[in-house]
């Protein structure tokens, strides 16, 4: 989507709640303007699932991917306020249905915020992994190659590794807490490199679960129904099932506190036209989180995957080495090195403008949160 | 470089040229203020002398053997700690330098190796792929021993603040306004910013003998390439340290749901955590970090920022966060003084965050920071409203009884005792703030002579605060059915803001002119009062003929007895009632003395015949003694007690 589509659109809700609003009709021309969002959705949703599944760029999960679904959902998040909001009388929102929903919305973008920060301290996960493949394809790219530098690069790659793989359950936190002044005995270092991302900072709070949120952020996540499906509780729907499903792709996609037992199932009305493709996104992730719930939790960030899977091949080779090396084999690891250096470019091209982006959210669902106590306290409409 | 590969010298002679440039290389290189980039030429420069240097040896047979001789001391000296489970910079000085050299060493004849590697030498090549495996080994074992420095010698430090941080009475605001007992507060001196903490002081994170150990560390990793490594590591135990040292201070992490659902006092407490904790993390912590990484990655261009940035990151979003999740809370008023006092740390804090975080890369904290800090004015600013609207919207069904201090007024003048200690926050968050009650403020005329205090901005919110105080109390006042008991509470209140302005620091902002029109304010509704109570009781004693000697007896004992009546009655109302302010008690017991004792002995002195009669139920001096006992907020009665 462009800029100005969207700025059109807010024109034209504008425009026509000036013009309009003391007139007959007016329930029709919102009718419009929902129809007119929803195909937006829709059509933003399709262009989303069309990525590739393996594609050097833009793959589907990929950092430039989820960068585009954070933005779909800042874009929505601004027209589904504009429609809610715009222009319009505090009485009308809060007035029942919304008066439950309006709230319970409110409820699920607290619990998105917590979700954004656990998430920006997932990314520092990722880079921190980023940083450790960059030690190994430097390694592995050194002319003359030899036994030494096939040590350092696994040793990179085996912290790589089990950074990738500590799973994220509260217990290994403690643990590494507890354990960090203790050691001082060779013996006690050996897993500790890539223990810090598990400690303190790690956590958004004790016993916080991101999977538990998500499993809250559903409760009474229901789509209208009859003659509410075409009036306010629809948008209030919209934003809801799209902060619930944008979070949760970046639960599944990026590490963070613990993610055992997230749900892969959200409850996406199918009925309507405009949630096809998100429902289909919906289904795909979910098909790849059961498969991958079990082996560990790296997350399903394309290129973590990418990274996991060029890792393990290039620490067989590692342990295997011996020098000078079969000319077949190290012209195959030269191509999974360059694949692996490509993935470090683009996790360090992508990774800090993502980690903005997810700011950015935060800052916006602030924001948002604010705008509708504003409406629902002081009763006057947003100008 | 390429020269000197092409133009390996083959004569004798040539021997001395390289020696000579040898030599000139190493003078240079002990050269203190080189750049980096000329360094590393000079020490790459250096290997490559070294290796002509051996191959023109080799040409008399020795060469390569020459440099394996070399590299095999080397390795024997880094295979020794191999099998070794001491620490070698734990074993001595002498130990790690010898380490030093030898991975020195071998790095040197790695790169030497390199640079000949153009010759395809069979033998070469071995040597260089074994000397590269010892060179693995020695880096890959001073990771562990950095790491082990830097956590042996890690030195937490107790915060000097701990105990002199500003103790501010906390106020809890309750809906009642009845908690608040009217108490001296004295505690402004334990708010300096200026001299207590703002001095940077600089801790050692790590312990100053072992920063050399540290650099020379680097030095050896950055010099072989293994820089990234070499932050990896140092990342990871700092940024752990910090976590520690960031529990160590009590704080702790929490979602903004909880923050949102805490209770006040909980979350007042934690606001005061994190006032105090912010500037520890950032005057002391982190300024000592960014010190520690400039000592030992300085020189090595954006490696220190990179470093510095990756250990605070975390800990500092985490700060930010609960900031943000206060901000976006409910804009309670209680919430304000607490909201005031992070904001005020942040914008103290901001010039040591652009410092720190001044690389590109760190633009990201710096703008957090800025973000914060505004939200949390706009925060402060709704709390501000929230407390104006608070005052205004106070209600009662029920008028307070005895007609003394209003817990509404204690509540409220306490409250804002404690903003003059905020002024320059305050008026510049105020600056553009209109009070909704605008109209109801009539500014006064300063005249010329005013301060500028009472002009700024906050004086005026001030103003407009106990302005609107001072409406609803008349609101309150109106409860009373009795009108003397009105003027009665509103003296009382009146008079008890007039002594919190002029008792504090306030008294700056009101200025004189508002004081006195308040005096005067308080001495009406106590004239009001005389007039209300005592007009109709004096009215018994007034004569009616002054031309005339005397009242007939009947009419005597008829005003005598209604005298008394009206004075049991005002007496059994007003023992009840309440003076809080001992002096202003006083003040009215005897400006009503003298109304009513000298209308009443002037009453029996023109009647002096008729006084011995029965119907004089009070004594002058009982009547005067009786007045004493008004105002003391217990109710009593002449007629049962009947003392004299």
């Amino acid at each position: 989507m462009t800029g100005t589509d969207q700025s059109s659109f807010l024109g034209r809700i504008s425009i026509r709640r000036n013009q309009v609003n003391a007139m007959e009709g007016y329930h029709e021309q919102e009718i419009e303007d929902l129809e007119l969002f929803q195909k937006q959705l829709s059509d933003r949703f399709a262009e989303l699932l069309s990525a590739p599944d393996d594609a050097p760029t833009e793959a589907f999960l990929s950092i430039s991917w989820i960068r585009k679904l954070v933005d779909v959902f800042l874009c929505c998040e601004t027209e589904c306020k504009a429609i809610l909001l715009m222009e319009r009388d505090a009485a009308q929102i809060s007035k029942p249905p919304l008066d439950r929903l309006i709230p319970e919305l409110l409820e699920r973008v607290v619990k998105a915020m917590d979700i954004c920060n656990a998430v920006t301290n997932g990314l520092e996960l990722v880079r921190h992994c980023q940083k450790l493949a960059e030690i190994a394809v430097s390694a592995l790219e050194q002319k003359p190659f030899g036994e030494g530098q096939a040590r350092r690069a696994k040793k990179a790659l085996v912290s790589l590794m089990s950074a990738m793989h500590v799973d994220d359950k509260e217990s290994s936190v403690q643990k590494t807490a507890e354990r960090s002044w203790s050691f001082g005995r060779r013996s006690g270092n050996k897993d500790r490199h890539h223990g810090h991302y598990r400690s303190l900072s790690w956590q958004v709070a004790k016993h916080w679960s991101a999977s538990k949120q998500i499993h809250a952020m559903t409760m009474n996540l229901a789509a209208p129904r009859g003659p509410e499906a075409s009036c306010l509780p629809a948008p209030v729907y919209i934003l809801s099932l799209i902060i619930v499903f944008v979070m949760w792709v970046l639960i599944a996609a990026i590490p963070c506190q613990e993610r055992s037992g997230l749900t892969t199932h959200l409850p996406i009305n199918k009925h309507v036209n405009w949630t096809h493709s998100l429902a289909s996104i919906h289904d795909k992730i979910g098909e790849e989180w059961k498969k991958k719930e079990k082996k560990g939790m790296a997350g399903l960030l394309y290129e973590m995957q990418k990274m996991e899977k060029l890792g393990q091949s290039l620490i067989e080779f590692t342990d295997s080495y011996q020098f000078p090396g079969e000319k077949e084999k190290l012209d195959e690891v030269a191509a999974q090195v360059a694949e692996l250096a490509e993935v470090c470019r683009r996790m360090d091209e992508g990774l800090v403008p993502l980690q903005m982006l997810i700011r950015e959210a935060f800052h916006r669902l602030v924001r948002n949160r604010t705008e509708f106590l504003d409406v629902l306290e002081q009763g006057g409409p947003v100008v | 470089m390429d020269g000197c590969q092409s133009g390996v010298p083959t004569y004798e002679g040539d021997l001395h040229v390289v020696a000579a440039a040898h030599h000139i290389v190493k003078a240079l290189g002990a050269t203190k203020n080189l750049s980096d980039d000329l360094r590393k030429i000079l020490i790459d420069l250096d290997s490559h002398l070294s290796m002509i240097t051996s191959n023109i040896d080799s040409k008399g047979g020795r060469g390569l053997v020459d440099v394996e001789e070399r590299l095999d001391q080397a390795e024997r000296k880094i295979m020794r700690w191999e099998t070794d489970p001491m620490m070698i910079w734990d074993s001595g000085p002498k130990e790690a330098s010898d380490y030093l050299e030898a991975v020195d060493e071998t790095g040197k004849l790695v790169d030497g190796l390199r640079g000949l590697s153009v010759h395809e030498n069979r033998k070469q090549k071995e040597i260089l792929h074994r000397a590269m495996n010892i060179l693995q080994m020695a880096m890959s074992r001073l990771e562990e021993e950095l790491i082990h420095i830097l956590v042996r010698h890690g030195q937490q430090f107790e915060p000097k603040h701990m105990y002199s941080r500003s103790i501010r009475k906390d106020i809890v605001y309750d809906e009642s306004f009845v908690s608040v007992e009217d108490e001296p507060i004295k505690e402004t001196s334990s708010r300096n910013y200026s001299n207590d903490e703002s001095g940077e002081c600089i801790v050692d994170l790590v312990h100053a003998d072992v920063i050399p150990d540290i650099k020379s560390i680097a030095k050896v990793m950055f010099t072989s390439n293994y820089g990234p490594e070499f932050c990896e590591a140092f990342i990871s135990v700092q940024k752990e340290a910090l976590e520690q040292y960031f529990s160590f201070l009590g704080t702790e992490n929490l979602s903004i749901e909880d923050v949102l659902k805490m209770e006040w006092t909980c979350l007042s407490s934690k606001m005061n955590k994190w006032t105090w904790s912010m500037k520890i993390i950032v005057r002391v912590y982190l300024a000592s970090e960014k010190q520690l990484c400039d000592q030992v990655l300085g020189g090595l261009g954006s490696v220190s920022s990179y470093c510095f940035l990756e250990i605070s990151k975390a800990t500092i979003l985490c700060l930010l966060n609960f900031g943000e999740a206060v901000a976006m809370g409910p804009h309670r008023p209680e919430k304000l003084l607490r909201l005031l006092d992070m904001y005020e740390t942040l914008a103290c804090l901001l010039r040591d965050i652009d410092t720190l975080f001044s690389e590109e890369a760190g633009s990201f904290i710096q703008l957090q920071f800025h973000e914060l800090l505004e939200r949390l004015g706009e925060s402060a600013i709704a709390a501000f409203e929230a407390f104006r609207v608070a005052i205004s919207s106070n209600g009662s069904l029920y008028p307070f009884a005895g007609g003394g201090v209003h817990p509404l007024n204690k509540y409220v003048m306490n409250y804002i005792r404690m903003f003059p200690e905020y002024c320059n926050t305050l008026n510049l968050l105020l600056k553009n703030q209109h009070p909704g009650v605008a109209d109801q403020v009539t500014e006064p005329d300063y005249g010329l002579d005013a301060s500028l205090l009472t002009s700024c901005p906050m004086a005026y919110h001030l103003r407009s605060i106990t302005s609107c105080l001072e409406s609803n109390l008349h609101k309150k006042s109106q409860l009373y059915k009795d009108e003397a008991l009105q003027h009665i509470f509103l003296m009382n209140n009146i008079h008890y803001l007039v002594q919190k302005v002029k008792g504090s620091e306030l008294r700056l902002f009101f200025g004189d002119e508002w004081i006195r029109k308040h005096n005067a304010m308080f001495q009406q509704h106590a004239m009001n009062y005389e007039r209300a109570t005592w007009s109709s009781v004096v009215s018994f004693l007034k004569d009616d003929n002054p031309g005339s000697s005397s009242m007939s007896k009947s009419t005597f004992k008829e005003r005598c007895k209604g005298f008394s009546v009206a004075f049991e009655e005002v007496y059994k109302t007003q023992t009840s009632w309440s003076i809080p302010d001992p002096e202003l008690r006083e003040d009215l017991r005897i400006s009503t003395s003298l109304k009513v004792v000298l209308a009443y002995r002037t009453f029996l002195g023109r009647n002096l015949a008729y006084t011995d009669d029965k119907c004089v139920k009070h004594t002058v001096e009982h009547v005067e003694n009786s007045l004493l006992d008004l105002f003391e907020g217990s109710s009593r009665s002449l007629r049962n007690s009947r003392r004299w």
